[in-house]
């Protein structure tokens, strides 16, 4: 691993946090800050504000707080937290990473360049990355290698989970990735389910739009999830698969990264939420929804959209 | 990575029968029958019989969504074989699917199996898998060979885990280093029973007692909430699992599949064919499985009966 870089050492003023104010944070703003805290450049900022990103983490089960923050091409700097839920399997868990990239995904990002996380990626966030085009370049930074006496180094994702499975073993090369436009064509809406008030046709809409910009390659079938809080804001996300299937993280998930990196409340404060997904669907998220929001937020009405492609 | 691989040996010309595979009776070989099927197909050692047994694991795989089979064959420390697969379950989410290693392990697992020294898989193990084997003490110098290589022009080779997950995230980050790990003796204290649940028949009663076995025998050193779950086929013949939890959480084997794999390396039947369920966990679980195994059994098997029973751990 020859080729991995030790993070330069930063500057008097640097070796202190730099505070986030939010789960995504402008290129200029980035630009001012990295200059503010002494720093070269952008990505030498990402480390300083890992700890920050610490601090939103919610993790009622293990009490082990995870926080990446990531350097798109754009220039704009996303951070992501783990998320756990009582009551509910482990897997519905939500990494870090993950939540990093369905946040700079729900911003248009169109690329990562690095990572700096607080813990070492663990085999099942490796195997995530992999659905972004280049992962094998983007560059991972482990903070707490210094508190192991380490100097924490950029390293290639590649190096990491070197002879990796993913997307090219199952997919033709102009399949759409992640952080790459999707236009999943929905077809038809079946006559199952009506938007009854303003409230439940803002959430239809917004899962539809999540449905239709999710990542399903692998099962074909794209789904969105809409939620909505106490003041009536909506938070949507959609499917992002994964081609080892079980990294995928669900539309539900990503409703909730939504929710959360928008400044949102835990889960437990969504008051209504609806599922758009295909009729029938041979991976159907329906029974997951509905057991996800009766473990966090049971008093929340649930509607379910399905829809029947077009070559039905 | 050049000092961790060591090209598989290249069978002599005399043992041509060891280019083809072998094919597998089940998913468990014995240590005398693995040396007698590795002399009769002209290797060396049961290691270098592994590769001979994948395409016949790969049949064995159930994928209704992907149409993908993987298949794993590996060789514990007793000398024993064992065999993993793949399992999909339509219309539920891809979570719940179950990786060939996973299957191999559970498998390992329930036979008592000590240690793993050596996987041979029809495809590259994913980034999940190389987390999920990381619960094995020792997972680190665990050999792997990956036998499509050979139809990607490369020497198929045995390279170790450790050179595929490099400074791995596992039990060493959360755990206190006596803490017993997979393949290690867990006997778990489930307290005791909350009346909410009553077996009302002999097969009510049989499933009880293997899921609750199987719960006892669970690794769940992260949640502190071990669970098990016991399905009976139509023959009354009952397949039990405990989940198996991972450092990384989403890796985590669920019960229901852990039960599932059981079944299926009894005799090969699928999911479809449970008659009757039983799941055993603690009230009030942080980690809960109860909704989980009854969206499972309403997508593959809507015709399961299924009963819960609680426990209230004794400190409680």
């Amino acid at each position: 691993m020859g080729e991995e870089r030790a993070a330069p050492k930063p500057g008097p003023a640097a070796a202190t946090a730099v505070e986030l104010t939010g789960f995504v944070m402008g290129a200029e703003e980035a630009e001012r800050a990295a200059a503010a805290a002494g720093v070269a450049t952008v990505q030498d900022l990402l480390p300083l504000l890992v700890p920050s990103a610490m601090e939103r983490a919610r993790a009622p089960i293990s009490r082990f707080r995870v926080g990446a923050v990531g350097l798109g091409a754009s220039g704009r700097v996303y951070a992501g937290v783990n998320l756990e839920f009582r009551g509910l399997p482990l897997c519905h868990s939500v990494h870090a990473e993950q939540f990093l990239v369905a946040n700079a995904a729900a911003a248009g990002e169109p690329a990562l360049r690095a990572v700096a996380v607080s813990h070492m990626p663990c085999g099942h966030c490796r195997q995530f990355l992999q659905e972004m085009r280049g992962a094998a370049a983007v560059q991972i930074l482990v903070t707490s290698d210094a508190a192991e006496g380490r100097a924490p180094e950029w390293r290639a994702l590649a190096s990491l989970l070197p002879r990796p499975f993913g997307p090219r073993d199952l997919l033709p090369e102009d399949v759409a990735l992640v952080l790459e436009p999707h236009g999943n064509d929905l077809g038809g809406p079946v006559a199952n389910g009506f938007a009854r008030g303003d409230l439940d046709a803002r959430l239809r809409e917004a899962a539809e739009a999540a449905a239709r910009a999710a990542h399903a390659p692998y099962s074909k079938c794209p789904s969105g999830f809409a939620v909505a809080d106490g003041d009536g804001r909506i938070y949507a996300g959609g499917c992002i698969e994964s081609a080892a299937y079980n990294p995928t993280l669900g539309p539900v998930q990503a409703a909730i990264i939504g929710m959360v990196a928008a400044g949102g409340g835990p889960a437990g404060d969504v008051v209504a939420a609806a599922l758009v997904e295909k009729e029938r669907a041979e991976v159907a998220q329906e029974a997951t929804a509905r057991i996800f929001l009766e473990a966090v937020a049971p008093r929340a009405t649930f509607h379910v959209y399905n829809y029947r492609p077009s070559d039905a």
